[in-house]
């Protein structure tokens, strides 16, 4: 396992979870619990591509880490979850997915020739890929608060002395 | 008695529809919204009911016998995200119940949020540029494909600024960002760099990602607020249509296949 690549991955994805953020116009109190939120989920994620996990299951494992971590950062920060998660998991989001995509469906408008099987098949991989992707980043980021049970972070008490 | 508890509710009333559309054009999901606006109905001894449209808020208002007071609709203005306003007025929800602010201590505050600066644009325009080069990094960019992506984003996102400051469509903003960005990206391309075509394209234009649409469309649903989620996803595809169609130009012009 490259262990400096997944690592710098991760560094990196911090600074992407950062930029988002600011785009967002996220308060600045929450920019630093950011760049570790995209930080560890980046990490999970790239150390279980690794470790050779489909890239759905490892985008999963990552944005739930982000969802569990958003709530002790919610009561830290006093900002609700969400605030956190969504700009922390968007370095997961599977741009190159969806360019395949979108790129294959436009191939696809094309005259019928001996490749346009493969070319379809391509894309409903891609294309899948990237809506499974998209579905478990929002699944991870909300698990901590359904596991709960919970309409709002302030009343899930945190036991850390 | 009766008078002063009417035009209490309708002072909250006017006052809650406000932050619920706060809310909702800066990118709350819908649970967030409904449960922020019982939360400072709740603060007062009143009940909210409320219903979400895409675009607009209606709501009633309850005394605690259940009795309407105050029936109203606030329609939305143009949608973008800005978390700021999320999170100070949920913060501003918190301090209403605990510390029980009145209806006019809470207007102030909500203007006071809503007036509160962005980021300044150079500071935003570097740090999605950095982000942009992040992506191309962890998707295995070499560093000039890195500094291609961080010029891309600038130029593309400077683009998206500028037509939305011009009041374009807002489908046609990011189709004005995503072509500048891959015409950018892509006249290196033309002009014989050998580099990987994949990671500078699709990482380019990567800023432009409805990613807030996209997650909160999976949020409603979730929460089974079927319809605001359908709308939502509908909302985020059309973005990435116009993302895609911006691409194809561009490799149209540069006649890229």
């Amino acid at each position: 396992m490259d262990l400096i690549l997944v690592l710098s991955k991760a560094f990196w994805c911090g600074w992407g979870a950062i930029g988002f953020g600011i785009l967002f116009n996220v308060p600045p109190r929450t920019l630093f619990a950011l760049w570790i939120g995209g930080a560890i989920g980046g990490f999970l994620k790239f150390t279980l591509l690794q470790l050779t996990v489909g890239v759905v299951f490892a985008s999963f494992v990552g944005a739930t880490a982000v969802g569990m971590l958003s709530i002790p950062i919610a009561h830290f920060r006093h900002v609700p979850p969400m605030i956190f998660a969504i700009p922390a998991v968007i370095p997961m989001i599977p741009g190159v997915f969806a360019y395949r995509t979108m790129l294959g469906l436009i191939k696809l408008t094309g005259a019928i020739g001996p490749d346009y099987t493969t070319i379809m098949s391509d894309t409903v991989n891609n294309g899948v890929k990237t809506l499974f992707i998209i579905m478990s980043l929002a699944l991870g980021v909300s698990v901590p608060m359904h596991v709960m049970r919970q309409e709002s972070a302030k009343n899930i008490r945190l036991k850390i002395k | 008695m009766e008078t002063t508890k009417k035009s209490e509710a309708k002072e909250l009333g006017a006052l809650l529809l406000d932050v619920g559309v706060s809310l909702l054009s800066s990118g709350a999901s819908c649970s967030r919204i409904r449960i922020t606006m019982r939360r400072f109905a709740a603060a007062y001894d009143y009940q909210a009911h409320v219903s979400i449209a895409p675009k607009s808020i209606s709501l009633t208002l309850n005394d605690e016998a259940d009795t309407p007071l105050f029936n109203g609709m606030l329609s939305t203005p143009a949608q973008g995200v800005n978390f700021k306003t999320i999170s100070g007025i949920s913060r501003l929800s918190w301090d209403t119940v605990e510390n029980g602010l009145s209806i006019q201590e809470v207007k102030d505050e909500l203007q006071k949020l809503l007036n509160l600066p962005h980021y300044p644009r150079l500071v935003i325009l570097l740090f999605v540029s950095l982000a942009g080069s992040a992506f191309c990094f962890s998707f295995g960019g070499k560093p000039i494909e890195l500094l291609i992506t961080f010029g891309a984003t600038f130029c593309g996102l400077f683009t998206r600024q500028e037509a939305v400051k011009k009041k374009f469509n807002p489908y046609i903003c990011v189709f004005f960002g995503s072509l500048v960005a891959s015409l950018f990206a892509g006249a290196f391309i033309k002009a014989g760099l050998n580099i990987n075509f994949e990671h500078a394209f699709a990482t380019s234009v990567l800023f432009l990602i409805p990613g807030v649409p996209l997650i909160n469309s999976f949020t409603d649903l979730i929460d089974g607020n079927i319809l605001n989620g359908l709308v939502r996803g509908i909302n985020a595809l059309m973005f990435a249509m116009a993302i895609a169609f911006g691409l194809l130009l561009a490799m149209l012009i540069y006649n890229l296949k």
